[in-house]
Parts: C-alpha cells; sequence; structure tokens
C-alpha cells in the first residue's frame, strides 16, 4: 500500500516551488509540490536528506560582474567566468578551442531533484567545443557573488575524436549562505583524452550542489577528480556513462571535511556497452563533527560484457565525533564481467605514527605527513605540473587550518 | 667514572595485564656495543619498544637514564631527538610518504631540536648520497614510498642508512639480523660497524650468535623472562649457542 499523505512543505520547498514556477518549468515545481525534497527516505539520498538539511533557499540570483581573480590561480591556466549564472565575455582563445554560450538545461533528463532544478533554471550554458589537443589547462571559474543568492548555471563540453584536454572547473563567492547549483555534460570523442577537476571552494555558510554528467565514445579515456574543500553543504553527483568499446574511466574523489560541514560524493557509472572499464576511487578525510558520505553504484548492462570495474572508498577520521557514510553498490544485468567494490574507514594508523615518531619527527608533522600520503594516490595522477601543485596547495592549507 | 650513555634500573614494563619486563638492570658506557640474546618471547623486542616510546607498555617501576637523564617523562619524538634510535625488526611500509620526503623531514626535525636550521638542498643531497652509497642505496629505491616494495635487506639497509643519517648516541638494533641472506647481513654490519664511535653506545638484541661474528659485541647479555639473567664478554654468545637457552632458564644475574 502505497501512503498518499500529502507531503508537508517547508520554506525551502516553496521558494523553490515559485523560482520554477517562474522559470517556466512547471512540471519540476509540480514535482516538488508533490513529493517535497528528498528526505533520507529516498535512497540516494539516504545520507544526504535535503529535506533536513536546506532550511531555507535564498532569491535566485541576479546579474553580477566579477571582478575578483579566479578562486585559484594556476600558472598558465585560460579562464574562463560564470558569475552567479551567468557567462562572461571570454578573452583570446586558445588554439583548438571554440567557446560560446548556449541555452542551458544541459543534462539528461533523470529521477533527481537536484538535476530537475538544474534544467529548470539554468537560463544559459557556456559551451566549449575541443577540437584537437589544447595545451593550457582551462579553468571554468563559477562564482557566487552578492547577498546569499541561489545560483544555477550549466557547461557543456564537446570534445572531438582524438582531441585531448584538462579542465578545472573551480567554484567560490562572496561570504554568503549562497546555494549552488551546477551542472556540466561533457560528451567524449572516440579516442579522446581528459583530465576533468572540479574543486568546490564555496564560503563557509553555502550549499553546493553539481552534477557532472560524461558520456565516453569509443576508447575514449576520462580521469575526473572532485575535490570538496568548502560549503557547509556540498554534494556532487557523478553520471559517467561509458557508451563505446574501449572506453574507460578513472572516477576519483576527495571529501575534506572540516567541523560543521557535511560533504557528500554519488556517483552513478553506467557501463552501457562491452568492453568498458572504470576505476572509481574515493577518499574522505573527517575532522570535527564533521560527515563525508561516498556513495558508489556500478551500473552494468546486459549487454555490457567483459566489464572491468573497481570501486574503492577510504576514510580517515581524525576525531571522535567524525563520521564516515559509504555505500557501495553493484547493479549487474551481464554475466561476464570483472566488477568489485570495497571500503576501508579507520583512524590513522598507530605503528606508522609510532614509525614517524621515533624518527623525532613531531606529532603533528607525522600526522600531515600521513594525511598526505593518504590523499597522494587520488592527486599524484593528475599530470599538468602546475594544476597538480594548486591542488596539493589547497590540500596543504586544508591541513594547515586544522592545526 | 664518565656517566653511561645508557642506564637502566629495575625497569617493570607490562602490556595491559601482563608483566614482561621484570626488572632489567643494564648499563652501557660509551662506545659499548652490548648484545642482548633470548629466546622468542623473553621480552628482548620489549625492551627496544619501551626505550623507543611505544605507548602500549605501561612502566610500572624502575627507571632509564639517557647519558644520566630520566626519559620516561618523554615523548618518542623526544626521544629520538635527545638520540635513541631503534632500528626496527620490522620496518613499518608506509604507502603515500616518499622515502626522500621522510628522510628530509626526521632531519631536519632533529636539527631543529638542536636549535640548528633546515638543511640546504645540496647539503640533504650530499648527505642522502653518502650514506647511501655505504649501505648500496641508489636514489631509485629513495624516490620510492617508504619501505614499500622494499625486500627485506633493502628495509634493514633503509634502516642502517636512517642511522647513519641522524646520528644516534644509543642505537638499539632489534632483530637487524632476521630475513637476512649472508650477504645482505654483511653489508648491513659492516654499515653499522662503520657508526661505531667513543661517543656513541649500541644495543644488538638478537637471538642467533651468527650477527655477533659481524658485530662483534663488548658484552653479551642473556635474557630470559623479562631480565638478564647472565652477562659475559663476547664467547658467552658462542656457549649460549652450543648449550642452548635452557640452562640460563630461572638463573639470577
Amino acid at each position: 500500500m502505497r501512503s498518499t499523505m500529502p507531503v508537508r512543505l517547508g520554506p525551502a520547498e516553496d521558494s523553490l516551488i515559485a523560482q520554477l514556477k517562474s522559470a517556466g518549468a512547471d512540471a519540476v515545481a509540480e514535482r516538488i509540490t508533490v513529493a517535497g525534497l528528498p528526505t533520507r527516505r529516498v535512497e540516494s539520498y539516504h545520507y544526504t536528506d535535503l529535506k533536513a538539511l536546506l532550511r531555507a533557499v535564498p532569491p535566485l540570483a541576479g546579474a553580477a560582474n566579477a571582478a575578483n581573480p579566479p578562486s585559484l590561480a594556476v600558472p598558465g591556466a585560460y579562464v574562463l567566468t560564470i558569475v552567479n549564472g551567468r557567462v562572461q565575455a571570454a578573452g583570446a582563445v586558445p588554439a583548438g578551442l571554440i567557446v560560446g554560450k548556449t541555452e542551458g538545461g544541459v543534462l539528461s533528463t533523470r529521477d533527481d531533484t537536484l538535476v530537475g532544478i538544474n534544467n529548470g533554471l539554468a537560463s544559459e550554458a557556456l559551451s566549449l567545443s575541443v577540437e584537437n589537443g589544447v595545451d593550457t589547462v582551462i579553468q571554468i571559474d563559477r562564482r557566487i557573488e552578492g547577498e546569499a543568492a541561489h545560483a544555477v548555471d550549466a557547461l557543456k563540453i564537446f570534445v572531438a575524436d582524438g582531441a585531448s584536454v584538462t579542465i578545472l572547473e573551480t567554484f567560490s563567492g562572496s561570504d554568503a549562505a549562497h546555494m549552488g547549483n551546477h551542472a556540466t555534460y561533457m560528451a567524449l570523442g572516440k579516442n579522446s583524452a581528459v583530465t576533468h577537476v572540479t574543486l568546490d571552494l564555496s564560503p563557509s555558510k553555502s550549499s553546493h550542489f553539481a552534477t557532472n554528467e560524461y558520456r565516453l565514445a569509443d576508447g575514449a579515456r576520462l580521469r575526473t577528480l572532485v575535490i570538496h574543500a568548502g560549503a557547509a553543504l556540498a554534494r556532487t553527483q557523478l553520471f559517467p556513462i561509458l557508451a563505446g568499446a574501449g572506453a574507460h574511466a578513472d572516477i576519483g574523489g576527495l571529501n575534506l571535511a572540516s567541523d560543521g560541514q557535511h560533504l557528500d560524493i554519488t556517483m552513478e557509472s553506467h557501463h552501457a556497452v562491452p568492453h568498458t572499464s572504470s576505476q572509481p576511487l574515493f577518499k574522505s578525510i573527517t575532522r570535527g563533527r564533521s560527515k563525508a558520505v561516498v556513495q558508489g553504484k556500478l551500473v552494468v548492462d546486459r549487454d555490457a560484457q567483459k566489464t572491468d570495474a573497481k570501486f574503492m572508498h577510504q576514510g580517515l577520521m581524525l576525531s571522535d565525533e567524525a563520521e564516515i557514510l559509504s555505500k557501495p553498490e553493484l547493479e549487474i544485468y551481464a554475466d561476464d564481467v570483472v566488477c568489485g567494490h570495497g571500503s576501508t574507514c579507520g583512524k590513522l594508523d598507530e605503528d606508522w605514527m609510532f614509525y614517524l615518531l621515533s624518527r623525532g619527527i613531531p606529532q603533528a608533522e607525522a600526522e600531515t605527513m600521513l594525511v598526505r600520503g593518504f590523499i597522494a594516490e587520488v592527486l599524484d595522477p593528475i599530470e599538468d605540473e602546475a594544476l597538480n601543485e594548486a591542488l596539493n596547495t589547497v590540500v596543504d592549507g586544508w591541513l594547515l587550518s586544522g592545526k | 667514572m664518565t656517566t653511561p650513555i645508557l642506564e637502566i634500573r629495575n625497569l617493570h614494563a607490562r602490556i595491559e595485564d601482563r608483566e614482561i619486563l621484570k626488572g632489567v638492570n643494564l648499563t652501557i658506557p660509551a662506545g659499548q656495543v652490548h648484545a642482548v640474546m633470548g629466546r622468542n618471547g623473553s621480552g628482548k623486542s620489549t625492551l627496544s619498544y619501551v626505550l623507543a616510546g611505544k605507548e602500549d607498555y605501561e612502566i610500572t617501576e624502575g627507571e632509564i637514564l639517557l647519558n644520566g637523564e630520566s626519559i620516561l617523562d618523554m615523548e618518542p619524538a623526544e626521544r629520538a631527538t635527545a638520540g635513541i634510535f631503534l632500528a626496527f625488526q620490522y620496518p613499518i611500509e608506509i604507502p603515500g610518504v616518499a622515502t626522500m620526503t621522510f628522510l628530509k623531514a626526521a632531519m631536519n626535525a632533529q636539527r631543529k631540536a638542536r636549535g640548528e636550521g633546515e638543511l640546504s638542498t645540496p647539503d640533504f643531497m650530499r648527505a642522502m648520497k653518502e650514506a647511501g652509497s655505504l649501505l648500496n642505496i641508489d636514489s631509485d629505491m629513495l624516490k620510492r614510498p617508504l619501505n614499500v616494495g622494499f625486500s627485506g635487506g633493502e628495509k634493514k639497509r633503509a634502516e642502517i642508512m636512517q642511522m647513519a643519517l641522524l646520528k644516534p648516541t644509543l642505537c638499539v638494533l632489534d632483530e637487524t639480523d632476521s630475513g637476512l641472506d649472508i650477504d645482505a647481513l654483511q653489508v648491513v654490519a659492516k654499515g653499522v660497524n662503520g657508526l661505531r664511535a667513543d661517543n656513541r653506545s649500541m644495543l644488538v638484541i638478537t637471538h642467533y650468535q651468527r650477527l655477533l661474528n659481524h658485530i662483534v659485541p663488548d658484552v653479551v647479555h642473556v635474557f630470559s623472562d623479562g631480565r638478564i639473567v647472565e652477562s659475559g664478554d663476547k664467547d658467552l654468545a658462542l656457549q649460549l649457542e652450543a648449550r642452548g637457552y635452557a640452562d640460563f632458564d630461572g638463573q639470577a644475574a
């Protein structure tokens, strides 16, 4: 028996419904009116109960100009900026890249509230077309400026057959209780190679939601890395679809949770054709009273024989009040595949610690070395040196801020 | 009389409810190498961990003096900078931490404790090359994560290399011969012998006499049931090898 009790809506839902209606997104508005924001009863939001966590939604962001430098400086990077949902004018574009603007609503429709809100409210999207190899790192600096605002933006990237590119997205803004809902859709052409890093540096009172959808053609190679290092509440959703034989995805993620933060990486990787592989590797570090969530689901279609996929999540808890929640899932319809999942969680290894101390390295420094060592596995594969160094600076900053 | 480098007086230690050290007395004057021999489970390794300050052990009685000063209240890192070095029986593998990074941090920690500035990169590289060549350790090995994927021999050589770099006053070698073939044993022994000095003492823990052919001790102690039951010169090790430990069980020192 399905309950037909109407859902009691809170102020956050009322604001969202009004915003969606004003943008003409009636279907999504209707959906929230009927079901409310997802609660822990919705499996994919089990550990991130939006109804409980989102008390209010700020007004839709008005236009603003970015006078600020990007939130993370990567020497040599080509920077494009989106402020409060609006795509800013681009400077001289590097060879091999075409920059444009298109309509919003870049994500495939799916039964997910955050996706629905983005598709309903993103008025425009930055579009990138990578025609061949682009040597410089392309940085998309997405910001929310001014008073507390709900900003919705979108990015659409086409990578041509055989092209290669490294793309960094940074999220930041003025110090206010913003809510960001960001979408990235990326289509990888045959035998293309893409590194895609998304780094959340949102201010401490804000909520950050991002959804990245990837579609990989034959032989495409994708490496992603999500780093959550900001916001009170952050959730990044990753939806890679391996749609061509020989496609391979290394999906990476890092939750750096300090006191008061709730950080969630949710992945659903879809192997749709035979002979594809993926290696999702996520790490979470929590300290103070904080919470990190990683959900990882591998879906293997009935025809997707010879799929080779291994999900791993490793958690490190640096305080007694910290929490790490891990949910690996397999949904396999093919019968000739190698799929696995693993999850570990613990404190810093005492024997490792003693070994470093016994050489005279002070406690705090030894801890930092071990945490850095724990993170190295997800950072080291980022090949661009300037980007790698910049990301390490972010991690070091996080480590130092906890001392 | 000069102060001995290490003086252990009536040391009792336990882990949880089990008493493991039951009144250890041991004095090592400067410049001497002492061997402690005993069968498995006699408490030899516990002695080495207690000296290094591993917190799993509780000292219930007695005293440990390094250069005449008690170290019982010192944290492991402080003990290390005060001059104690433990060469581990099973050196720990730490993925993600490059050997080089670790060595530099350890050397700088020691320098900082002595009030010296950080090592410059050329000085560090020079020290690395010098200590490495002594122990057949090349720079490729130093670029790998700490002890990860090292063979048994490589791990022990790396321990001795650390010892050479950190220049401790008291070297505690816990079963340094375990897992070594004869060639590796000779390299390690040569490294250790090269570090013998008038202002440095060594405590060599082993249960085979073999190692002591290569690192010749000044004094040999027999360890049984948590204490030293007999002491003598290097020939005691040979007697022990011939007669076995049973003869020494239950003896008072």
